[in-house]
């Protein structure tokens, strides 16, 4: 590099970094002028209350930014690089995303959906260019040929691609969008979105860094964040935001249309309010012993010789909380145990084993929703293969040995005794074969020598299974029961899909996620759902805790 | 000692052999339980409606068979016919053949229906319940019989299509059909076209696509930033990231569906996309892949004054390539059966953005006594990740296992 062009670039860099000053001190006043405005009611966003007030706070921590790199920039410390890096970036981020939502770039998919399966064929080409191109591999000896084939797939794939764009509309998309730029909003955002990007350009280049002092951990920090950036702010907006916002939904008696008045812990109190009353006699009526407009009757008992009803505030919950317990407690033990005994088996490392074990992992593959449709008709009452399965098999016992076993003719999906039951099996019948890998992992993580020292201590293959491969197995029995636990806690396609209407028989099959699901998206009572919801947390929460401490008290020393 | 090789003693040829088939049938046990539901899945959607019906059930789709006979434009349907004590298979040649039921004077329950035609009166009279009727003349198994009329019916008219002179009259309904399998592929062409399944393919496959490269994209980044770059709050935002992955989705569920209200997405593909682009386990994995690969590498990388995206490009990704498919295959099933959130999100009226797990919602309520059409859908939903599952089996299974090992 010659001294003249060092020179002319170290002035560049200088003027880059004073223009970036000057940026800061104009976003700064115009964050602090767009906040007073905003809270003077000049500017009227058409937002609610609660979001307002976040986008002042935001754009007060953005004008304090601001203000504070201007501040060290002007000082060259190296800090206002990073504070107008940061600033900036994020800056961009927003504005290039309101750009996007104001061009209807994200609402655009629906528009390639409709169009996506006219180009289908030109996609077939790119697969023909990649088989092609990688043809060209079999051609070791003679790298010309090698080569040819790949610059041709390349082509293929390149051309076919193209085809593909305009076959999806690629000319009216981009005539379309250069359209919406007509819209004052559109304008601004990419106004902003250009200045922004500029600004990061001009700091993040290698000179400016150099002129303020950026030192390797300093360079290290940014790159950390920024390659973080698109996962972190994402996860912030789609992930730890809602949940925070959650749970102040759940205070609320937020409906689906925006309306929402703040009424405490009122949501839980409705959802826990419980009333035992003792009765005079049995039979005795609800409503004479407790407010038939507030209760409704959960279950009588008999405690000693007297006795009593339990009343609801909100009876369903308490239904709904029952079946999805019974549920867990049935399905759990129903997809682990096989589970285990076809691990052991598969682990005894016989031919054929991985055939076996592809086979049990493919319902767990399929949606739960093609699943449950399947055996809905599986078991169907008249004509199901279930209900025929039993037939054959009490005409064989009545046949062989003489017994007179009745048919039962169940109607499993349409009587209370038997709706849950059904749900259990199938969703047990789903999750044994991932279960079963995951048991086979665990079972493969045992060393050998182990079990050989046992044998030759004279062990019973039992015994070995009993005293042995179950301790050491404890973590994946853990893990197994552990998330099939907080999976089934969560049943609700099954449910959905098989039942009709879901819940049915007489709220037999209600479980919690299906009574979240009908407040909040069918009575649009979305605060009580999401009180719901932070309940069904927390009873998941105190069984994971409750397995997690049996773990730890029976678990053996082993350890993963 | 050569523990490897080590045998019990006692364990004699003879009981491991019995051991291994006890093995076997426990196996192959299970896997027809396993495998049944989805082979009377893709059975079934072959069927045709009546056989759908069909009582005992039968398991592979049949129809009736035909048979072109001279003389007829049509090809004609074929029965079991009872011909001198025989079962013979004929063809059906006219449906409604009008018909007498004859009986002899002495003995009024033992009827026979014949054609009209074939029985002739022969002059003579009998006196039936205090009334006097003709008589006639009916061929009964090739004898003929004197008998009076007591009813009328209809008698389907079935020939030999050998020999179409050869006539048997019996009644249609009571007869068996001649059956012979076959499929129909009709089914999954109305599913297709008429049930909307085709456009909703067309989005599955268009959100998994964005769903599977973004999430790829964000996690590669990610996990890249969380094992190789020190940075500060780097450790304690790895662990509130593996903390979020107990939260269950239902937590979500409501600010979500606010949050896509105030964004404008209700009712569109991006809301099924973009929530779902960003996940702790994705970097999870990722990160704990980037781990394992040797420092080395990349200093002398960064030596030679590559940057930190040329590395990631350059030496992590290629290395990278099992640990990507596996995040790759969790991220397509999980994209391609999610079920719940597009329930809650698209509008039911609107079937240009249905996806195909709510096309299947909709099926079992429209279509809720065609079991052949519902299990035709659920096959189109079922097969794209079976086939998946068929060519990288391994990867499928890995990120099954992947997800146990955190131990």
């Amino acid at each position: 590099m010659t001294p003249a062009l060092d020179v002319r670039s170290t002035r560049l860099t200088q003027r880059l970094i004073q223009s970036a000053t000057l940026w800061h001190i104009v976003a700064a006043l115009a964050g602090l002028a767009a906040v007073v405005l905003i809270a003077a009611g000049v500017i009227v966003l058409n937002l609610p209350a609660w979001l307002r007030i976040t986008a002042g706070v935001l754009l007060l921590v953005f004008t304090g930014a601001s203000a504070a790199a201007a501040w060290f920039l002007h000082q060259r410390k190296r800090v206002g690089r990073s504070l107008s890096l940061v600033t900036n970036y994020l800056g961009f981020i927003v504005s290039l995303l309101a750009l996007f939502q104001f061009l209807g770039i994200f609402t655009g998919v629906d528009a390639l959906a409709d169009t996506f399966s006219r180009g289908l064929w030109a996609l077939a080409g790119v697969f023909l260019g990649y088989l092609i191109s990688a043809s060209g591999d079999r051609f070791h000896a003679s790298i010309d040929t090698e080569i040819l084939l790949k610059k041709i797939g390349k082509y293929v794939a390149l051309a076919s691609f193209i085809v593909f764009l305009f076959l999806v509309g690629l000319v009216d998309g981009l005539l379309y969008l250069a359209r919406q730029f007509a819209q004052p909003t559109a304008a601004a955002a990419l106004f902003l979105t250009l200045v922004f990007g500029f600004m990061v350009w001009a700091l993040w280049r290698e000179d400016s860094g150099i002129a303020l002092n950026r030192s390797n951990a300093h360079t290290e920090t940014l790159e950390g964040y920024l390659f973080l950036s698109p996962n972190l702010l994402g996860f912030l907006v789609f992930f730890a935001f809602p949940l925070l916002f959650s749970f102040f939904v759940s205070l609320t008696d937020w409906d689906a249309f925006g309306n929402q008045n703040f009424i405490g812990l009122r949501n839980y109190a409705n959802i826990f309010t419980l009333n035992l009353q003792p009765l005079d006699y049995a039979g005795q009526l609800m409503t004479e012993v407790m407010d038939g407009s507030i209760f409704s009757e959960l279950l009588r008992f008999n405690f000693f010789g007297k006795e009593f009803l339990l009343g609801a505030k909100d009876a369903l919950f308490w239904i709904s909380l029952r079946n999805t317990l019974l549920f867990v407690i049935l399905t759990v033990p129903l997809s682990a145990v096989p589970a285990l005994l076809l691990a052991n088996i598969l682990n005894s490392k016989i031919p054929g084993m991985k055939v076996f074990r592809a086979i049990y992992f493919v319902p767990s593959i399929a949606a739960t929703v093609g699943i449950a449709l399947i055996w809905q008709w599986l078991y169907n009452a008249s004509i199901g293969y279930i209900n025929y399965f039993i037939t054959l098999a009490v005409t064989f016992f009545n046949g062989t040995f003489g017994a007179a076993l009745v048919d039962p003719q169940i109607r499993w999906l349409s009587e209370a005794r038997t709706s849950m039951l059904a749900i259990v099996i199938m969703s047990a019948w789903q999750t044994m074969g991932f279960n079963t890998v995951l048991f086979l992992a665990g079972l493969q993580n045992i060393p050998k020598e182990i079990y050989e020292a046992a044998t030759v201590d004279g062990a019973g293959s039992w015994a070995r299974f009993w005293h042995m491969t179950l301790p050491l197995l404890a973590p994946t029995t853990f893990f197994v029961i552990t998330t099939t636990t907080i999976q089934a806690m969560q049943v609700f396609e099954q449910v959905f899909i098989m039942t009709n209407p879901p819940g049915a028989p007489a709220n037999s099959t209600l479980t919690i996620v299906l009574y979240l699901y009908q407040n909040g998206f069918q009575r649009f009572r979305q605060g009580y759902a999401a009180a719901i919801a932070w309940v069904l947390f927390t009873v998941i929460f105190l069984v994971t805790l409750l397995q997690f401490r049996n773990q730890r008290r029976t678990g053996g020393g082993y350890d993963m | 000692m050569n523990s490897s090789r080590f045998h019990s003693p006692t364990k004699t040829q003879w009981s491991r052999w019995l051991t291994n088939a006890l093995a076997y049938i426990i196996l192959s046990a299970f896997a027809l339980v396993m495998l049944f539901p989805f082979l009377y899945m893709f059975a079934t959607s072959l069927k045709t409606p009546d056989d759908t019906y069909n009582y005992p059930p039968r398991f592979f789709p049949r129809e009736q068979s035909t048979v072109q006979v001279e003389g007829y434009p049509d090809p004609l349907p074929m029965y079991y016919v009872e011909k001198d004590g025989q079962r013979l298979a004929f063809a059906l040649a006219q449906q409604t053949v009008p018909a007498g039921v004859y009986a002899p004077p002495d003995a009024l329950d033992q009827t026979v229906a014949v054609p009209l035609e074939l029985a002739v009166p022969n002059g003579q009279t009998a006196v039936v319940d205090g009334q006097e009727q003709p008589l006639l003349d009916v061929p009964v198994d090739g004898q003929i019989v004197s008998m009076v009329q007591v009813g009328k019916t209809a008698l389907g008219r079935f020939i030999n299509p050998d020999n179409p002179s050869e006539e048997v009259f019996q009644n249609v309904r009571k007869s068996e059909p001649v059956n012979r399998i076959t499929w129909n592929p009709e089914n999954y062409v109305r599913v297709m076209t008429l049930e909307n399944m085709g456009r909703s393919l067309t989005n599955t496959t268009l959100v998994t696509l964005f769903v599977v490269i973004g999430q790829v994209t964000t996690s590669v980044l990610g996990g890249y930033a969380f094992a190789r770059l020190r940075f500060p709050g780097r450790d304690k935002l790895f662990v509130v990231y593996l903390g979020t992955m107990m939260i269950p989705f239902v937590m979500l569920i409501i600010p979500l569906y606010q949050l896509m209200v105030l964004f404008g997405w209700v009712d569109s593909l991006a809301a099924l996309i973009f929530p779902w682009v960003f996940t702790a386990y994705g970097t999870f994995l990722m990160r704990q892949f980037f781990i394992t690969v040797p420092k080395e590498i990349e200093e002398a990388a960064l030596i030679d004054g590559a940057s930190r995206l040329q590395i990631l490009w350059r030496i992590f990704l290629p290395a990278a390539a099992p640990a990507l498919a596996t995040l790759a295959t969790f991220t397509f099933l999980y994209a391609w059966n999610s079920f719940f959130w597009p329930l809650v999100i698209i509008n039911t009226g609107n079937y240009d953005n249905h996806v195909l797990t709510l096309t299947l919602n909709m099926l079992r309520g429209r279509a809720s006594d065609q079991g052949n059409i519902i299990l035709a859908g659920a096959a189109i939903s079922i097969l794209p990740p079976m086939i998946l599952f068929i060519l990288g089996q391994r990867f499928f299974i890995e990120s099954a296992m992947s997800s146990g090992v955190k131990g």
